[in-house]
């Protein structure tokens, strides 16, 4: 049986870090919304009498990063649970550092690329054996509701230790060089298609313009490498 | 892992600023729980194997004769109610049958809570749609929700199939002369036992899978697949 302890425990403090500083936890699971709505659920009204209830609310769409898009607020948090060949949830990943948000995937059967989400917590349960790549026996015989199971626990196991959850800055300013403050390459959403070579974007510090003349046409939805000021390259 | 009694002194780990050591305890805490799910899974699955092949024996019997499952639950276990009916109507292999997941709909839910009582959520559903040629699959934890009791009350009168998947000892489910199949997940840890019953939901779909999916070589379009 392969072990999720350490993935799942780094997993636990990311999230209960961000929920210390008011964040909320948006679950998808475009091929398994089920399970999205039993993590909100889990969150929202807790099985143990007297552990808080954090604001975690389950998206049911088969696009959820339109809704996400409107939803989320820099700080929050986007836990998907579906196969890690899931378009629609490719969709949202992809669109997490423009929006300022935190990630989470967990899963079963074919995994996602290795850097698709901050934190990537897999059951590998011999899916590849069967043919349809969504057919993931752990999605469906309670191996992927431990997971998640587990992961409400530890976050609940990491609010015993309130001086491990303070946010000492930025969140975007963990790494050793901030990439907000260098003005290094982010990714930004293009909100306004362009026009005169200046189109509007989303990144995680706000709504800016920038210029687009070095790009081609770009379109609401489109995300670009944003660096001083200037979109220097699509992002596919 | 923190002692059991942590939660008592709240603050006393207020000052503390080095994640290492509680990472430690976290994934170990992680791997016990993961231990004792599988744990759980097995001891269950053997000790109800006889239980959940006549269910399933009963179950598949009525799919084949053109029977309907209705499948239900409340909270978590109204997700995992979801993931049953999922198996059966979209199955990820094998044949798919007619399945419903009777907390899908809010329209319904919402007007039966309203005007005559969540009590009656389910079973006025089955009054409405299922006869004597269905099944009514509950999953409860407690084995004592309200509303799987009405619902498997009116079931059973009206005909249905009944089978209930509960935690503890069964609680009311495994007493009432409405559940004809109680497979029941002894232990008292609500968390372990949703993902147990999840997994008495796969062997039985597994086992109705067995007896009556065609078999992959005289499946015509799956000849046709390899040339």
């Amino acid at each position: 049986m392969a072990d999720f302890g350490e993935p799942l425990a780094v997993t636990a403090l990311s999230l209960a870090r961000r929920f210390a500083d008011d964040a909320t936890l948006w679950c998808v699971a475009p091929e398994w919304p089920e399970h999205a709505r039993h993590v909100a659920v889990e969150f929202v009204h807790p099985v143990l009498v007297g552990k808080r209830a954090f604001p975690a609310v389950s998206i049911e769409s088969s696009d959820p990063a339109t809704a996400l898009r409107s939803l989320v607020r820099a700080g929050d948090v986007v836990l998907a649970i579906s196969p890690g060949n899931s378009a629609p949830t490719t969709t949202v990943m992809r669109r997490a550092q423009a929006w300022g948000v935190t990630t989470l995937w967990l899963g079963a059967g074919p995994r996602p690329a290795m850097r698709a989400a901050d934190h990537i917590v897999w059951i590998d349960d011999g899916a590849d054996e069967v043919a349809d790549e969504i057919a993931t026996p752990a999605a469906y015989d309670g191996r992927l509701v431990l997971l998640y199971h587990v992961l409400w626990e530890l976050t609940h196991v990491c609010f015993e230790h309130p001086g491990l959850l303070e946010v000492r800055s930025d969140p975007s300013c963990d790494d050793d060089v901030c990439i907000t403050c260098s003005d290094e390459g982010r990714i930004g959403e293009v909100l306004t298609a362009d026009s005169g070579g200046r189109a509007r974007v989303r990144t995680a510090v706000g709504i800016e313009t920038i210029d687009t003349t070095i790009v081609p046409t770009v379109v609401p939805g489109d995300l670009v490498l944003i660096h001083a000021g200037a979109a220097i390259s699509e992002v596919p | 892992m923190s002692d059991a009694t942590d939660f008592l002194y709240p603050f006393i780990e207020a000052d503390e600023r080095d994640a290492g050591s509680l990472l430690t305890d976290l994934a170990q805490s992680a791997r016990a729980k993961q231990q004792a799910s599988a744990d759980l899974r097995r001891v269950t699955l053997d000790r109800s194997s006889d239980a959940i092949e006549s269910a399933a024996a009963a179950l598949a019997a009525r799919l084949h004769h053109g029977g309907r499952l209705f499948v239900f639950g409340n909270g978590g276990s109204s997700t995992d109610a979801a993931s049953l009916a999922a198996l059966f109507i979209q199955p990820p292999w094998g044949q798919p049958f007619p399945a419903r997941n009777l907390v899908a709909d809010s329209a319904v839910l919402t007007a039966l809570g309203n005007d005559v009582g969540f009590d009656l959520v389910f079973s006025r559903q089955l009054i409405a749609h299922a006869d004597q040629r269905d099944v009514a699959i509950g999953l409860s934890t407690s084995g004592n929700s309200r509303n799987l009791l009405h619902a498997f009350s009116d079931a059973a009168a009206r005909g249905l199939l009944t089978i209930g998947i509960a935690g503890y000892s069964g609680g009311e489910m495994a007493a009432s002369p409405h559940v004809q199949h109680c497979l029941v997940v002894d232990a008292d840890s609500v968390h372990r036992i949703q993902e147990t019953q999840a997994a008495i939901g796969f062997a039985l779909w597994s086992a109705v899978q067995a007896r009556l999916s065609q078999p992959r070589r005289s499946n015509p379009e799956a000849d046709d697949d390899e040339h």
